[in-house]
């Protein structure tokens, strides 16, 4: 980190070329990851990361660079290349920066950097050993956690010197289950943005692992997804990942600004069924994808997205925002300072509605019964999304019925949202990571069960019948 | 700053550590942007990162870093041991004492970053012009770059082992969006080499255009099974999980298709498939991270499993010869591949896909982190490409999707054709395939 007499020099010796804006970004973080295999500790990692990222803009126009050097001659030297690329005459100066602390929105009540590393193993250990003695058809299982330690310090030419500190952790369990040349694999990874006691008191790790294996010795069972167009229920948690592809990443204003997105200029208008709403909320207390600012030390914020299907908010980094003639809204993320930032989701999920799991169930003559996703993939410029099902059945006369595997659903984000016709009441959040433009972030996906009336779906098992 | 290596070693030396290595990777890149006839991003970047790893009583400790300082060799050590201590595996680990023979080439030139940056963008503007002067069906641009880095990678260990190899890519990138009605297919293009003096911007401006132009019109076909086309990049594609399944380390721990395979034949004679590390290319690689000299080999041999890709630690602990296979940092190495080529066959893809009466040529997988199951070889992906009708491509497909198993695509293969194409995002260069029947999914 760096006084703020040196930023404030490092700063002014960007600006004699016509920047508009600069901004130092230091990041100092310490990982740690350790992961057990069949009841033995097989692999640690121990990571400590230390740079600098400085940004310069000039209108529309943005250069970036980093360093590992953190002072003030070579950040100086930096500054000075990047503001080679401009040749205007200087339009602003920094006399003066107010220090912020970030506040906690998140509370570490036992930091990692005080957690003997054996009492992570022993956690782990834990919900490994129900993994491995579920079922002799599991041959291999592993289990992990890892941790990261940040602390961030922004300076800008807004005049602030923002000061963060933030503590994420990830849980991973997996395990693989094979029989007479079949091989299935299950996984779950619960993560938030907390101390080692969040681990403790809120994840079970054994009723975790037990479910994980019973999971995928039922997927070693299951016959192929039969494919067509057919109704998909949607379960909730990580069925979220549906609404992060299909709607989200389109609602970002790195697409937006630049007209690119399928959602571009549709503010106030309907695009979403009447009875969706959905929500992208930065600010949730031990959220896995919650920060306390965002990484150009904006505020992180709760933005309504889609209300009663209408398009209220696009998701706005400062530098995106100045193409839209709009503010940033706490939505500039970057994975290190090797990264420039832009605008990314944080915690989005659909909003909870009236109907009982159960009910949606009841209404669907046939279809697939999505239960848990694992990922996708969106083309934000034409809308056109995939995802894969780890968990999935088909439904018969409103009944859940035999398990399916090899499922995946493909559809275009803005036809699938007018398509959801039912949304239940158990909404639920999960944890994943999400790469795009600014590289690989945390993030939480959710919804409660939601039903779309017809997708695509693709696999191996011929015609529904 | 640079670490002080002989500190580090004696250090290590005197803290107990039996061996230790240092892998050090060091590069400098530039990247720009244009949107709209504006530098919409500029990047130029010198990047370091460092690998230290040392066995302390048995077990293997590493840590890395991007910074150095006079503290490093001290805090390198300590964690070193930190990171070794809670090991329990009692697996055998080794710091390598080296190859008998390394085959060393110069291959290419460091990237200069001095020239000219305006010429660049003088590209760039060009490209983005001739892209939208193309055919006025391309609607947009939306984005169009040029990346350069130079990147050095070295290793030295305490048995006084030194290796080092330099590396620079040029590359340039483009993406464009087409419309037509309320219809908007996007397409893209790459264009990598050493030095981009090869670089044709004429054929580069129409490849991209193409990729998107081609794909308007797309329709669903309906869901069965067809005779599937898969195109280089796709073959590539399914061929990197493939050739997962031959990592020693999942075929020891009974999760790999090909377990209780090698030398046997599990695929069609079609197939041959080659990894050559040491191709003068992009991709040249005479050493893997832990040390051991890299070599071309025979992966499938006319559909036989010719080799299981070893570490230091699987190849002892089957008792054979490490294969220069041994990827990634961390207390444990993983097995991957460098460059890999696929043998041509006799016919163009003309005459192959004349053959066929009705079928899929596919051109692009998605969604391989959900769809793709590596284990189990299982895959359900959403994909785009054409119909194949009375031999010819005919109507764009998109949103559909194509499921089936690893092993029953190569081993279904009935012709490969002779339109080898490097494909670099998988490191491979391989022609088209034609696989009896997969099963697609759309109306």
């Amino acid at each position: 980190m760096i006084s703020k007499n040196q930023a404030i020099r490092v700063l002014n010796s960007g600006l004699t070329t016509g920047a508009d804006y600069a901004e130092i970004y230091i990041e100092e973080k310490d990982t740690f990851a350790v992961s057990i295999e069949n009841g033995k500790v097989e692999n640690s990692v121990i990571r400590h990361s230390y740079g600098a990222g400085i940004r310069l803009l000039n209108k529309l126009q943005s250069v970036y660079g980093y360093t590992n050097e953190v002072n003030e001659k070579s950040l100086t030297k930096l500054i000075q290349n990047l503001s080679n690329s401009f040749h205007e005459k200087q339009c602003i100066k920094v006399d003066k920066l107010v220090t912020k602390k970030a506040k906690d929105l998140s509370a570490v009540e036992q930091s990692f950097s005080t957690v003997d590393d054996n009492m992570i193993i022993d956690y782990i250990k834990r919900g490994e050993k129900v993994l491995r003695e579920y079922d002799k058809r599991i041959v291999r299982t592993g289990v992990s956690l890892s941790y990261s330690i940040t602390k961030v310090q922004i300076v800008s030419t807004k005049g602030i010197n923002h000061l963060d500190y933030k503590e994420r952790a990830r849980c991973g369990l997996s395990c693989v289950a094979a029989e007479q040349g079949k091989i299935e694999t299950g996984a779950v990874g619960p993560g938030a943005s907390a101390g080692f006691e969040f681990f403790l008191k809120n994840i079970n790790i054994e009723a975790l692992a037990e479910e994980t294996a019973r999971k995928t010795i039922m997927m070693l069972e299951a016959k192929e997804c039969p494919s067509g167009k057919m109704p998909v229920v949607i379960g909730n948690g990580f069925g979220g990942t549906l609404f992060h592809e299909a709607c989200g990443h389109p609602l970002e204003a790195s697409m937006v600004s630049k007209n690119l997105s399928v959602f571009s200029g549709k503010i106030g208008q309907q695009i979403a069924s009447p009875i969706l709403s959905a929500i992208d909320d930065g600010t949730i207390p031990n959220g896995w994808g919650s920060n306390n600012i965002d990484d150009e030390g904006n505020k992180t914020e709760r933005t309504v997205l889609i209300e009663n299907g209408i398009l209220r908010n696009y998701l706005i980094d400062d530098f995106n925002g100045r193409r839209m003639g709009s503010k940033g809204n706490g939505a500039s993320r970057r994975q290190s300072y090797k990264y420039e930032p832009t605008s990314r989701m944080s915690n989005t999920y659909i909003c909870a509605g009236k109907s009982t799991p159960e009910e949606i169930i009841k209404a669907t003559k046939f279809g697939l019964y999505a239960k848990s996703l694992a990922g996708g993939q969106v083309n934000p410029v034409t809308g056109e999304f995939n995802f894969g099902c780890s968990e999935a059945y088909l439904i018969r006369d409103g009944k859940i019925c035999e398990p399916v595997r090899g499922a995946s659903v493909i559809g275009t984000g803005p036809d699938i949202l007018m398509k959801i016709d039912m949304i239940g009441n158990d909404l639920e959040r999960a944890q994943g990571m999400c790469g795009a433009g600014s590289g690989f972030i945390p993030v939480d996906v959710g919804q409660p069960t939601i039903r779309i009336s017809e997708i695509t779906v693709g696999g191996n098992g011929g015609e529904l019948k | 700053m640079k670490l002080n290596d002989k500190k580090f070693f004696e250090l290590a030396k005197e803290s107990g550590l039996e061996s230790a290595d240092l892998s050090v990777s060091e590069s400098s890149s530039l990247s720009i942007s244009l949107f709209h006839g504006e530098i919409d991003s500029f990047t130029n970047n010198d990047s370091f990162e460092l690998v230290a790893r040392g066995i302390y009583k048995g077990k293997m400790g590493s840590i890395s870093v991007d910074n150095v300082n006079k503290n490093s060799p001290e805090r390198l050590v300590k964690e070193i041991k930190r990171s070794a201590s809670i090991i329990e595996n009692d697996d055998p680990v080794f710091i390598f004492k080296g190859s008998d023979k390394y085959h060393k080439k110069n291959v290419s030139k460091n990237a200069d970053f001095s020239e000219n940056i305006q010429e660049k963008v003088g590209i760039l503007k060009e490209i983005e012009k001739k892209l939208f002067a193309f055919d006025k069906r391309i609607n947009e641009v939306i984005n169009v770059g040029f990346d350069a880095s130079s990147h050095t990678y070295k290793k030295t260990n305490s048995y006084g082992l030194k290796l080092s190899q330099k590396m620079s890519t040029y590359a340039y990138y483009a993406q464009v969006s087409a419309k037509s009605g309320d219809e908007v297919r996007t397409g893209f293009y790459v264009f990598a080499s050493f030095d981009g003096n090869e670089f044709n911007i004429d054929e580069f401006v129409e490849k991209t255009a193409k990729d998107a132009l081609e794909k308007l019109g797309s329709v669903q076909c309906d869901s069965k099974k067809y005779p599937v086309v898969l195109n280089p990049e796709c073959v590539a594609t399914l061929l990197s999980f493939l050739i997962s399944s031959l990592d020693a380390e999942e075929v020891q721990k009974h999760t790999s298709l090909l377990e209780g395979k090698l030398g046997q034949e599990v695929l069609s004679k079609k197939l041959t498939v080659i990894e050559n590390p040491l191709a003068k290319n992009l991709f040249f690689r005479y050493f893997d991270d832990e040390g051991v000299a890299t070599e071309k080999k025979f992966l499938f041999k006319k559909g036989v499993v010719s080799t299981y890709l070893h570490t230091l630690q699987t190849a002892a602990k089957d008792g054979v010869l490490p294969t220069g296979n041994g990827y990634g940092a961390g207390t444990k190495a993983k097995a991957d591949v460098g460059y890999v080529e696929v043998k041509a066959g006799k016919k163009s893809e003309d005459e192959m896909l004349s053959t066929i009466k009705e079928g899929v040529y596919l051109t692009e997988l998605q969604g391989l982190h959900s769809g793709m199951n590596a284990q189990s070889g299982n895959f359900s992906l959403q994909c785009s490409g054409f119909m194949i009708r009375d031999g010819k491509k005919a109507e764009p497909l998109a949103l559909i999707t194509v499921a089936d198993n690893l092993i029953n695509v190569f081993k279904n293969i009935k012709c490969v054709a002779n339109n080898t194409k490097l494909v670099i995002g998988n490191q491979t260069s391989c022609p088209s395939i034609l696989v009896g029947k997969m099963a697609i999914s759309g109306k």
